[in-house]
């Protein structure tokens, strides 16, 4: 038998390999010799109806306004443009938005007029957001997520009966989240959804989320100090904001599917939507629209380079100037 | 549905693994690209035991029927294997209850009046009362123990004893007389592994020293290439010979099952599980364990183990004629228990857990430890052995010297008198052997208290003996180094110290292979 020290001391020891180990507060790993005999989950319906009744919406509403907005917004900075493209339309619509970053969805929730973010539900992965009921339910309380099975299976709402309701829905037509920044193929749930549902598109682009927290990071980055001082360009930055990373978001015009538009066109004229935004966001709406015009929009994929040039560049938070440009430039 | 077992590298994702380490077990960290094996998922159990039992006996193999073969006015035995199967022992219902229950009720309605139980436990010890009945079932006990007709197997009774013949080779083939003269003896065995069953029930579970001899010693030992696989163990083909040789004399009605690896009880179920696959719950049980196991007096941490029953479930049951019983037995024995493992290692690395088939509610002293780690882990391969010729083997227990007085009296003197002489298997053979074997002090606790039989050390030095002759260094961790000098070992205090010391034999960046079991598992090294 151990003396009482060295019973708490190991029982210590114990507890911290096991956290480390183990992972706690993390997503478990597979060690890569053993992922092919993972076993088949079945997977588990999750209603998640109770979270779009009132006492869910109220408790929301707490949880994102006194919660959520103040720990984002002490952590970055945002620069929002293109609401006024909301006015032209009435819900619900479909979000569609490049996915960078765990930053995206909270960026964009917190980034939409109230009445609207009050009636978006987001769509998400359900064996990464409904695997264990804790974070399934603190998923769906916080961003009002409906889980999507990404590989086939059983789900308790369909995105149409939420859409059906009235809902708008938030969705990241990659699926997944960008390993480098860079946008990937676009699926075609969400153009689907649209034509089948008879609503329209929204498409958002955004940046700088991948470089405040890419995959991997739980927590947004500061900036690193030299970064923080004012330069050309850029205004003073207070007390207040100094060392948060910047993220823009711009939402564009609503899209709607011409009558016989197949899905697939329909799909393709979204992705060209959301990269000729991400031109917006980067020169004027006018150069971009030029680019669009004679077809010469940037890849939003990203250059063909080495792997790690494509995560450099992306890894340079946006600068947002102290006057917005204008659209014309004085000659 | 059950997943096969599989060879796992660590890398920078594989949580610590659990090492078992006598009552106790660690949580270890393995260097990366280590390679560690698993055994496989429980396979599915029978839908209905009594109706497979049934099936079994009305449809045997190479046999008739079981009722054809009974009559009234016949002598029937049933001799059953003893407490060393399963391990753990059974949770009640054992097995052996259910099907005994099922031959007595056939004997019964065939009117046979003359029947005995025997335990087949060679030269192991008498099992008490309260342990037969665990593995007879109370009514079966109430029939026949009080009577004297449920008896443990007296391998010095040489009243009771019949010499039935020689093999080609010259071995004496002498078994219990009850059983060889009965008109038909029905063997009811547990067949946990690979190793067990076949002809190694009768000939060896019924016999006399003067028969064990012959393939119970070092020379026959050292040449069994994998006790697990019985076409290449001499062991084994001694066996056969004798098997087949008692056939031609005696009737023998064989019913052997087999298990799935439900070796640990639910609270103790993570022990079973892939470490990475642990919920939280598990991660708690595994801590509160541990905790449990460290604040514990030795007694009562003795007790949170040996007081365990594993809730084995039924994967088969086949009876008839031993050999082609025991194909067919050897066939869900490799389904539940074989993992392929491609090519040798230059570092084996076991732990070896409380139990071993000698210390059923008894100790595991150091001699019976290295007979588990050498004996059988080190066995537990087909085609060749996990680790290289030339090769170390690091193993994890205590090892410290404690004897239990009562049921391993013999093993004291061995390890003081024998083992301090030397611990070569020849050596101790030629010179101690026969003087322990026939030790009048030794015979008369085998026969009349719970002793094992004072050759009984020998032949677990022996089954080391392999393992001693195929590698270089064999070291332990965590051990009593005293004890693990005796026996000619080495002691280190940690994994990595254990490898550091192990360079001088494999090199500073040598291949490991952590053998990951209890539940069993036979590589299958190609």
């Amino acid at each position: 038998m151990m003396g009482p020290a060295s019973v708490v001391r190991d029982g210590i020891d114990d507890v911290r390999s096991v956290a480390r180990g183990w992972r706690w507060g993390r997503r478990p790993l597979v060690p890569r010799s053993a992922e092919a005999f993972v076993p088949e989950v079945e997977k588990a319906v999750f209603p998640t109806a109770w979270s779009r009744k009132r006492p869910a919406r109220v408790l929301r509403e707490v949880a994102q306004k006194g919660g959520l907005e103040p720990v984002f917004r002490s952590q970055v900075r945002t620069h929002v443009e293109g609401l006024d493209n909301l006015a032209r339309v009435e819900g619900p619509v479909i979000f569609t938005a490049p996915h960078a970053s765990h930053l995206d969805t909270p960026l964009i929730l917190l980034s939409l007029p109230a009445q609207w973010r009050r009636r978006t539900a987001v769509a998400a992965a359900a064996d990464y957001f409904f695997d264990t009921w804790w974070r399934a339910v603190g998923s769906a309380v916080f961003f009002n997520t409906l889980p999507i099975e990404r590989r086939g299976g059983a789900i308790a709402t369909t995105p149409g009966d939420v859409l059906a309701e009235g809902w708008s829905l938030l969705i990241f037509p990659e699926g997944t989240r960008s390993k480098d920044g860079w946008m990937g193929r676009f699926r075609m749930g969400a153009a689907w959804l649209a034509v089948e549902h008879g609503v329209p598109i929204v498409p958002i682009a955004h940046r700088g989320t991948f470089a405040a927290m890419p995959r991997g990071a739980g927590w947004p980055s500061r900036l690193p100090a030299e970064t923080r001082r004012s330069g050309p360009g850029r205004r003073l930055m207070s007390s207040h904001t100094r060392g948060r990373r910047q993220l823009t978001i711009r939402f564009g015009e609503p899209l709607h599917a011409a009558p016989d538009e197949q899905v697939g066109d329909f799909a393709n004229r979204v992705k060209d939507a959301v990269a000729t935004l991400l031109d917006e966001e980067r020169t004027t709406w006018w150069e971009s629209r030029l680019r669009a015009g004679v077809g010469t929009t940037p890849d939003p994929g990203g250059p063909d380079v080495a792997a790690w040039r494509r995560v450099w560049a992306q890894t340079e938070s946006p600068t947002v100037h102290a006057q917005p440009r204008r659209a014309w430039r004085s000659p | 549905m059950s997943r096969p077992g599989f060879v796992l590298e660590v890398d920078d994702r594989t949580p610590p693994l659990v090492v078992h380490e006598g009552e106790g077990f660690r949580l270890e960290s393995f260097p990366h690209g280590t390679r560690v094996i698993y055994p496989p998922e429980s396979l599915p159990t029978v839908p209905d035991v009594d109706e497979a039992i049934s099936q079994a006996l009305l449809h045997p193999l190479d046999s008739e029927p079981l009722p054809a073969l009974l009559r009234p006015g016949m002598r029937l035995t049933i001799a059953f294997d003893d407490l060393s199967i399963p391990l753990p022992p059974m949770r009640a219902p054992d097995i052996r209850a259910r099907i005994i229950e099922a031959v007595l009720t056939m004997a019964a309605d065939a009117g046979v009046d003359d029947v005995q139980l025997i335990a087949a436990n060679a030269l192991h010890r008498r099992m008490t009362a309260d342990e037969i009945k665990h593995i007879v079932g109370e009514r079966v006990f109430r029939s026949f123990f009080p009577q004297g007709q449920l008896y443990n197997h007296d391998a010095e009774d040489h009243e009771n004893l019949t010499h039935v013949g020689l093999t080609d080779r010259g071995e004496d083939v002498e078994i219990n007389r009850r059983a060889a003269e009965s008109d038909l003896l029905v063997y009811v065995n547990v067949n946990l592994v690979a190793m067990d069953g076949g002809h190694k029930s009768v000939p060896i579970g019924l016999a006399s020293y003067r028969s064990l001899r012959h393939h119970h010693n070092a020379k026959t030992m050292v040449a069994s290439h994998s006790f697990m696989d019985h076409t290449r163990s001499h062991l084994h083909h001694s066996a056969w010979r004798m098997g087949r040789m008692l056939s031609d004399h005696l009737k023998i009605f064989q019913i052997e099952t087999t298990l799935n690896n439900d070796v640990f009880p639910d609270n103790y179920k993570f022990l079973m599980k892939r470490e990475w696959e642990w919920s939280l719950r598990d991660q708690g049980s595994m801590l509160a364990a541990r905790r449990g196991l460290a604040v514990a007096p030795s007694r009562v941490r003795h007790r949170m183990f040996h007081d365990l029953r594993a809730p084995y479930g039924l994967t088969g049951i086949n009876a008839g004629e031993t050999e082609a019983v025991h194909e067919k037995t050897i066939e869900t024995v490799h389904r539940q228990q074989l993992v392929e493992v491609q090519g040798q290692t230059d570092v084996l690395v076991m732990g070896v857990a409380y139990l071993g088939p000698y210390n059923v509610n008894s100790t595991m002293n150091p001699i019976l430890a290295t007979c588990m780690a050498l004996g059988y882990y080190f066995n537990s391969y087909r085609g060749q052995p996990l680790v290289r010729r030339g090769g170390a083997v690091i193993v994890y227990h205590p090892m410290r010297a404690d004897f239990n007085q009562l049921h391993h009296p013999s093993y004291v003197d061995f390890y003081e008198e024998v083992l301090a002489e030397s611990t070569d298997p020849l050596v101790v053979e030629e010179k101690f052997e026969q003087q322990y074997a026939t030790d009048p002090w030794y015979v008369h606790l085998y026969r009349t208290s719970h002793a094992y039989h004072g050759v009984h050390p020998f032949y677990m030095w022996y089954w080391a003996a392999h393992a001693m002759d195929h590698v270089d260094d064999v070291i332990w961790v965590g051990a009593d180094p005293a004890t693990v000098r005796r026996l000619g070992f080495r002691a280190a205090s940690t994994l990595a110290d254990a490898l550091e010391m192990a360079s001088s034999t494999v090199g500073p960046d040598p291949s490991i292979s952590y053998l990951h079991n209890p539940p069993h598992l036979i590589a299958d090294v190609r």
